[in-house]
């Protein structure tokens, strides 16, 4: 029997348009997409591929311009499909007045949550990402490193069946990148279903299932991580280009 | 309820930590107070100088602070992104923009009732130093103990909030809110006149209802507008609805020593409610058409 589809995107595309309704940029360019229950999706691509967009319509923040979307089958601007998603963008955006403590019992309560499985979560919480002692401190004195914990904490407080990782491990130091990837494995084999990206190529090879690879908006490869062949990082390379070198020489001379 | 609650304490919370709105609240407190210190009114005439002065800071700072408080709450939500944290959860754009606006009067409200209180305490001050004046021939009786209350509150205040950011690690400008609003409210105590209350009162509260109009319009603009522009836009509003409001009937009112008729803040509450809910309307339609989070 074919598992649950968690996300479903046809032919999904989105433009940027100015104030005057020019259109700008086109982020994303006719993508199909689909994430089963309990898979963790790995969404690659350079900077500027429409990953983080992609994520955004999925979170029903931007409206496609174009295709459809379904979140557990619904309208992903639907109240009941978010109730199922716990998100964490690629920056850690908190509100710098609010503690950790009250920074969690804010997205507790944005969860639906009774003060008491609030505050019993939010301690939960605080101690797994080592943020006990500091619980009572303002966010906005927090280094990024930290910012990024309580970020975390916060996408996990709903028990999602969904998590939406844009960029996890990003500012992170190598321990604390180890750490996230094992989270992400530990939610993973509870069942949790999981859709992060990331531009460390290693972290997704070592956490996804599966990872579609975009470029300018379009999906250039999809494959499970073992039926790629070569390592990730070949394959990304093949798919997305090498690059370019920077032209250093004049600006040397 | 629990996510429009989250979102409103937070709100509030938000703007009690703004180092504008202390700045703000300071500024009318010490209007009301040091307004009738000045002498540019004639002998016997202190307590309503204190009087006009408590209630035009109420009106003009609660207002600026109305404005610039929660332009300044919106943008930060959407320019830093915490906006989309909130509506990747099941809150609706409607339900997250209307718990803004309430957080925003929340706070507005600690303001207002801040500075009717200390405007009460030195009005209050004022008449039973006018009389002592009087009787006495020593005029600086006037300026008596209720206004040195008040300066004491405000600086006390302030000075004990910056004792607990340094030794306890509370927030300082919170801190500094709650306790100017403690000491207003506790100097009331011994400068309280029931009567004078009965009338000053509903006045102070009928001047709340241009600030919450103001709100839910500076909401509005900042969903579609940059900070500066959300802010003059909400100015231009201000400018073109100021001779409307109507307040030296107020003002007269009270001068000629009567209270307002109940019909007067009934009709007012009724000619607010109408512009606070189509500011919310637009507000809210503003923010379901718009992308969050894009490039």
């Amino acid at each position: 029997m074919e598992a649950e589809k968690v996300i479903e995107l046809a032919g999904v595309e989105k433009t940027f348009r100015d104030f005057w309704l020019r259109p700008t940029v086109k982020a994303v360019d006719g993508l199909d997409l689909s994430v089963a229950r309990g898979e963790v999706f790995g969404l690659l691509g350079p900077n500027g591929s429409g990953k983080s967009t992609t994520i955004k319509m999925i979170l029903g923040l931007l409206g496609p311009s174009a295709g459809s979307i379904r979140l557990f089958g619904l309208s992903p601007r639907s109240i009941e499909a978010r109730k199922r998603i716990g998100y964490l963008p690629e920056l850690s955006y908190l509100h710098p007045f609010l503690t950790a403590s009250e920074t969690l019992h804010y997205y507790a309560g944005l969860c639906g949550l009774d003060r008491t499985t609030a505050r019993s979560r939010a301690t939960q919480l605080l101690e797994m990402v080592g943020l006990e002692e500091v619980a009572g401190r303002a966010v906005g004195g927090f280094s990024k490193g930290m910012a990024r914990r309580v970020a975390l904490a916060s996408s996990l407080i709903g028990k999602p069946e969904l998590l939406v990782l844009d960029e996890p491990t990003s500012g992170l130091d190598p321990v604390s990148t180890n750490e996230v990837k094992t989270l992400v494995k530990t939610l993973a084999r509870g069942g949790m279903t999981i859709l992060m990206t990331s531009h460390l190529l290693a972290d997704a090879e070592d956490v996804c299932g599966r990872v579609m690879i975009v470029n300018h908006g379009k999906a250039v490869a999809e494959g499970r991580i073992g039926e790629i062949g070569s390592s990730l990082n070949e394959f990304f390379l093949a798919k997305v280009g090498e690059g370019r070198d920077f032209k250093v020489a004049p600006f040397l001379q | 309820m629990r996510k429009f609650f989250a979102i409103a304490r937070a709100t509030a919370l938000e703007m009690a930590c703004e180092p504008l709105a202390l700045l703000l609240t300071l500024s009318a407190m010490a209007l009301a107070v040091l307004t009738p210190v000045m002498h540019y009114h004639q002998f016997g005439e202190a307590s309503r100088m204190a009087r006009d002065a408590g209630l035009s800071a109420l009106l003009v700072f609660g207002i600026a602070y109305g404005v610039f408080c929660t332009v300044k709450s919106i943008r930060r939500e959407i320019d830093s992104g915490t906006i989309e944290m909130a509506l990747a959860h099941s809150v609706s754009r409607a339900q997250f923009f209307l718990a803004k606006i309430a957080g925003a009067a929340i706070a507005y409200f600690v303001f207002a009732a801040t500075v009717a209180s200390v405007s009460l305490i030195v009005v209050n001050g004022a008449e039973i130093g006018g009389r002592i004046a009087k009787r006495t021939g020593d005029v600086a009786a006037v300026f008596g103990p209720s206004r040195v209350f008040a300066l004491v509150a405000m600086v006390g205040g302030v000075a004990f909030a910056a004792v607990l950011n340094r030794f306890c690690r509370f927030r300082f400008t919170l801190s500094a809110t709650v306790l100017l609003l403690g000491l207003s409210v506790v100097g009331l105590v011994p400068y309280f006149d029931a009567k004078l209350a009965a009338r000053f009162l509903p006045v102070a509260a009928e001047l709340t209802l241009p600030a919450l109009v103001f709100i839910a319009a500076s909401a509005a603009f900042a969903v579609r507008w940059r900070e500066n522009a959300a802010t003059t836009a909400a100015g231009g509003l201000f400018l073109a609805a100021m001779p409307l409001l109507g307040n030296y009937y107020l003002s007269d009112v009270l001068s000629k020593g009567g209270s307002l008729p109940l019909w007067h803040p009934a009709l007012a509450v009724l000619a607010t409610l109408p512009s606070i809910a189509a500011f919310a309307w637009l507000g809210v339609s503003l923010l379901e058409g718009r992308d969050v989070g894009g490039t």
